[in-house]
């Protein structure tokens, strides 16, 4: 019996060490460790040992059953975590393959502007608002101090609907509808499309502007200043410097052409900026009082600035777009470079 | 407005660069677009002298020339016949012609020649620029032209000439005068008056003259200055006049004419000469034209006139459109003897209104629109008067006469300092102020501890302390001015409204299923309709119509947004793209009634649009996905009847029982109507507020779910081909099942087995208890019910 238990015992652990697979393990198992396994037989079969060498046979039988048990059990977690290495070495990926789940759209350049021109003046106050495109004589001119037949009207080609009806040749329309509506304190920005009958290489017939209108007591020219230096700083770059020159527009006076330092060469001169370092990309004032009165607003407690500019210049300046054609042509090749 | 500089300096010293010049014109508010450099029109044409002229020993029709251009002496090979002692034009080695061309040294026939003999059109002339040169010929210059010498300046084009930018504000500087005095300010220098003739200066003016005028309407015609010139001589101009009317781009005429044109230029008062002759009787009437009076202007066309424009008159006809244009019947001609000329201020608004409905323009009515103020008629007649005495053009003939209307010459505005801080935000020394303004023109005085401006005539743009504010600054410099971020103003809330952050999450969302914005042009053809073959009487036909479109591709507002997708598809698609998958949110404009009376309805859109690896379900996809981003409840699809979709895979969308759009695959005859047949066109366009209506919008709330297992059955049943999903659903919905938590169609399935007009839909339905795990029987007794609900609801048979 003691030496059947011995040759069991040689035989289970030659077995277990020449296993090369779980599989195999578990083979094993039942074999010697089953139900009608080996050593579970010598269990049945302790009924035929003499009483007194029972507990004597027990614990061999006991510890033939650990050592086998235990033996399988190393072997077993050996085995498994070798052929765990190997399955994962086997899956090993090539992960500088394309996924072929990339499928994000994108936003055009336009929208991305104008959402960034929002955020920077939402911070300093400034409400957003829209009007309407289609919009009457009196809101996009004579409530800004263009009468109709009036010289300053040439400044732009204005579509006619008909007499009283015109695409609106400026978000300013927006301005006078704010001002004749609301009283002061006013900050809002206005984006939005604009009409002007002007179609060439680098005239589009609609384009997009961002106004802006501050009208309260105390308003300065030093106000308007600051605000677009902190716009032209965060748009551009924190190095942008701002410089006015004297303009005309009707609605505004004194009125400024307002000029950033070039964000090519930022300064130096290049071809973007004509070789002068300086880039104009709007124009601004102060609120003409005629203005302020025509709408409602008493021009001697309040006044006011007012700024507009090209959303789609600001979009060709950052990205460097070469043609504003480009921005409505809508090339799928052109659309998926912004993000 | 063209300035050229030795011009400028007429009436003030000049000692700065083109270049500084235009800078300090800039920093003033005069915008220079451009320095034109007239002689640098072309590049190394110079002026030589033929020393020698022999036969070209290979060609019997070339001479082999030696030509010397003062610092050395080049051989040129020529076939122009030109002989020795001749001083002409040539390009040298590396000149660049008017036209762009280059000129190199080569060999012509086996010969060197080291440049080229040029004509007017190698210099960019003709014939009418340079008197005594012909078209066809080289160059010639008389012997005493210095050699070497550029020949555009040897032909007296050797000015620099400003282009400025006159803003609307200040029409008296459409003239060198006024420019000048602008520029005297940019320097800090004074500006000269214009030289008038004493004889001329001491003429006084009276109602009468060598005619009477007699003016009818003085709201559009508030002053008519005239002149009498008799013994006139009708001649060509001295070369510096005609050099200065060339330089801005007036054609000399005659010595007459070109008076008027250069105190046009010169002093920015329009002028006119009437051959005296043809005043029929001694009256000159300025009066509004009679409906259908006939004229013909000096440029041949006839107008029809109406009431409301301004004619200047004999006694019998017409003899002048006012402002724009003289008569055939009344101009200077070769023979003129004795003239009258006329200096009046016509009615911008009216002048600008003629013209345009007459459709006639000139250098005249461009001016009479921008504006011409009080002092300019008095000052532009002397001096044409003075041109003429000192030209030796003819004599005085009866005097000045004036007529006008009262007017002020000055007006008086009182302004305080500390009003201009306010505006300006920085601040004001009075002596910088007042020194400025004195510069300018304004005098001040001061009262009552308030400043008071002179503001003459000629400054009506001048009317409020902004505008005193704004000549201060201009000059004084706004680098003076310190950057604040309103810093005595209120605080205000910034921000962006609800509609335009929904806009913005329609398009974050839509980004996030692939979809690339583009934004196209809102107006368009009007042939979008039948393109999209709306029926006649399709309320989207009904758009608004531009009165001055760029072109009839561009004539009508948008009221629908599918028409622009589906052409930004075809252009993809017909530019070698193979996939597009683009969206678009914009306006369309919707008439309340046509012709507008009122402002047209504008509503925000979505387009949706698809071609290449796409069907319905990838575009059903899309418009799921934006419903879910939007929390939009309540949304059914339902067979379309839209004329553009194909008729069995078109959608409108219903929310809240509401159309808000449509969805579906481009009709196979649309898609070709766009110029694309290669692909199979997807397009959707929702009304954007009908996904932000709060009536349809679900809030996020917690609802308890299960914690016991979920109870899977499926279930294929047999229905009629044209029974649709949502019919099953809503059947299977009916039943009103306990305990069922949701159901989905999985799977559709057709074959001969199944029949003819028959097909297998195989549903799964999920069942689940918040309080504990259901049971076989239950769960069968639940699937019995809507088994039944099926059968009698659409028909269906277990399979």
């Amino acid at each position: 019996m003691k030496e059947k238990l011995e040759q069991i015992k040689i035989a289970a652990l030659r077995e277990i060490e020449s296993a090369v697979s779980t599989a195999q393990l578990n083979d094993i198992r039942v074999k010697y460790l089953g139900k009608s396994g080996e050593i579970s037989l010598i269990m049945r079969d302790m009924a035929n040992v003499p009483k007194e060498d029972r507990p004597a046979m027990g614990k061999l039988v006991n510890e033939l059953r650990a050592a086998v048990e235990g033996a399988l059990t190393e072997k077993t977690e050996r085995l498994a975590f070798a052929e765990k290495q190997a399955r994962l070495k086997e899956e090993t990926l090539d992960i500088t393959l394309p996924s072929g789940e990339r499928g994000l759209g994108s936003l055009h350049p336009l929208t991305l502007v104008r959402r960034e021109l929002i955020d920077i003046f939402s911070v300093m106050g400034f409400k957003v608002a829209e009007g309407p495109e289609i919009e009457s004589d009196l809101y996009n001119f004579q409530l800004l101090n263009i009468p109709k037949d009036h010289p300053s009207r040439d400044m732009q080609d204005t579509f006619y609907v008909n007499e009283n009806f015109v695409l609106r040749t400026q978000t300013s329309a927006m301005q006078a509808r704010i001002m004749t509506t609301t009283q002061p304190p006013i900050r809002v920005v206005i984006p939005g499309k604009v009409y002007r009958s002007d179609d060439d290489a680098s005239h589009s017939p609609i384009f997009n502007q961002f106004e802006g209108l501050a009208v309260d007591k105390h308003i300065t020219m030093g106000d308007l200043q600051g605000c677009l230096t902190t716009f032209a700083k965060k748009i551009f770059s924190a190095d942008t410097e701002v410089r006015l020159r004297p303009s005309y527009f009707p609605f505004t006076e004194p009125s400024v052409e307002v000029d950033v330092t070039c964000s090519m060469c930022h300064g130096e001169g290049c071809r973007v900026c004509k070789g002068t370092g300086w880039v104009e990309i709007l124009g601004a004032g102060i609120v003409n009082p005629a203005v302020l009165d025509m709408c409602g607003i008493d021009s001697k407690t309040y006044s006011g600035f007012a700024f507009g500019f090209g959303i789609d210049r600001i979009a060709m300046i950052k990205y460097g777009i070469p043609n504003i054609k480009l921005l409505y042509e809508n090339d799928m090749r052109f659309l998926a470079q912004f993000n | 407005m063209l300035a050229p500089i030795s011009w400028l300096k007429d009436y003030v010293d000049i000692n700065v660069s083109p270049e500084t010049l235009a800078q300090k014109l800039v920093a003033i508010g005069f915008e220079v677009e451009q320095i034109i450099y007239q002689s640098k029109r072309v590049d190394g044409v110079k002026v030589g002298r033929i020393e020698h002229v022999e036969k070209h020993p290979n060609a019997d029709r070339l001479r082999v020339t030696k030509i010397n251009i003062g610092d050395r002496v080049l051989q040129v090979v020529t076939n122009v016949p030109v002989e020795g002692g001749e001083t002409i034009a040539v390009a040298v080695d590396g000149a660049r012609l008017a036209d762009g061309h280059e000129i190199r040294r080569g060999e012509l026939r086996g010969v060197l020649s080291e440049g080229m003999l040029c004509g007017l059109e190698e210099v960019g002339l003709t014939a009418n620029d340079a008197d005594g040169q012909k078209a066809g010929d080289i160059l010639r210059f008389t012997p005493s032209t210095p050699l070497g010498t550029d020949a555009l300046e040897a032909l007296g084009y050797d000015d620099v000439i400003l282009d400025v930018a006159v803003t609307a504000n200040r029409p008296d500087c459409n003239s060198i005068y006024k420019l000048a005095k602008e520029v005297a300010v940019a320097l800090g220098v004074r500006a000269r008056e214009p030289h008038i003739a004493p004889e001329v200066e001491a003429l006084s003016a009276s109602k009468k003259g060598v005619v009477k005028v007699d003016v009818r309407n003085f709201e559009l015609c508030p002053r008519y200055m005239a002149a009498g010139v008799k013994n006139v001589r009708i001649c060509p101009s001295d070369e510096l006049v005609k050099r200065r009317l060339r330089a801005v781009g007036i054609r000399p005429i005659n010595s007459i004419v070109d008076i008027t044109n250069y105190v046009l230029t010169e002093i920015g008062q329009p002028m006119h000469a009437f051959d005296r002759r043809d005043i029929q009787g001694d009256e000159i009437v300025v009066r509004n034209a009679r409906d259908g009076e006939h004229i013909v202007t000096l440029d041949g066309k006839e107008h029809v006139l109406k009431e409301d424009m301004l004619v200047i008159c004999d006694e019998a006809r017409p003899l002048a459109l006012a402002g724009i244009m003289g008569g055939l019947n009344s101009g200077v001609k070769q023979d003129t003897d004795a003239i009258i000329f006329e200096a009046a201020k016509f009615a911008r608004d009216n002048v600008r209104r003629t013209s345009r409905a007459l459709n006639q323009r000139s250098d005249s009515s461009a001016r009479f629109e921008k504006g011409i103020d009080f002092a300019s008629q008095e000052l532009g007649l002397k001096r044409a008067l003075t041109l003429v005495l000192e030209g030796g053009y003819g004599e005085m003939l009866g005097g000045v006469i004036d007529v006008h209307t009262e007017y002020q010459k000055e007006r008086e505005l009182p302004f305080e300092i500390r009003k201009l801080e306010d505006i300006l935000g920085c601040e004001v020394p009075k002596n910088a102020l007042v020194g400025i303004l004195e510069r300018l023109g304004i005098k001040v005085e001061e009262a009552d501890g308030c400043l008071i401006a002179h503001v003459g005539e000629d400054r009506e743009d001048i009317a409020s302390v902004n505008d005193i504010a704004e000549e201060f600054i201009r000059v004084y410099g706004y680098e003076h001015i310190r950057p604040t971020l309103f810093e005595y103003a209120s605080l205000t809330e910034g921000g962006v409204p609800k509609e335009i952050k929904a806009v913005d999450r329609i398009k974050d969302a839509l980004v996030a299923c692939g979809l690339r914005e583009a934004v196209t042009y809102s107006f368009t053809s009007p042939a979008f309709a039948d393109k999209l073959a709306l029926s006649e009487d399709d309320e989207r036909r009904n758009a608004v119509r531009l009165l001055n479109p760029i072109g009839e591709a561009l004539s009508v507002m948008r009221t629908n947004l599918t028409h622009s997708m589906l052409e930004t598809l075809s252009y993809n698609a017909t530019h070698f793209v193979s996939h597009a998958e683009l969206f678009e949110v914009a306006r369309v404009y919707l008439p309340k009634s046509l012709p507008l009376t009122e402002l047209p309805v504008e509503k925000e859109k979505i387009a949706i649009g698809m071609y290449g690896e796409y069907d319905f379900f990838k575009l059903k996809g899309v418009v799921e996905n934006l419903l879910d981003a939007m929390n939009v409840a309540d949304a059914e699809f339902v067979r379309s009847k839209e004329p553009f979709l194909h008729p069995g895979r078109g959608a409108d969308l219903y929310i809240g029982g509401k159309k808000a759009g449509y969805l579906g695959e481009v009709h196979p005859d649309v898609a070709k109507a766009y110029g694309v047949d290669n692909f199979r066109v997807y397009v959707a366009e929702l009304f954007a507020d009908a996904l932000t209506d709060p009536e349809t919008r679900k809030t996020a709330s917690f609802a308890p779910f299960t914690r016991f297992p979920v109870v899977e059955r499926d279930l294929a049943v047999v229905v009629d081909e044209d029974v649709l999903a949502n019919d099953i659903l809503k059947a299977a919905a009916k039943a009103d099942a306990e305990n069922l938590s949701g159901y989905r169609v999985f799977d559709t399935y057709r074959s001969e087995q199944i029949g003819k007009g028959k097909k297998s839909v195989a549903l799964r339905f999920y069942f689940a208890n918040l309080d504990r795990t259901l049971t076989d029987g239950e769960v069968n007794a639940a699937m019995d019910k809507i088994l039944a609900s099926l059968e009698s609801g659409v028909g269906a048979k277990i399979r």
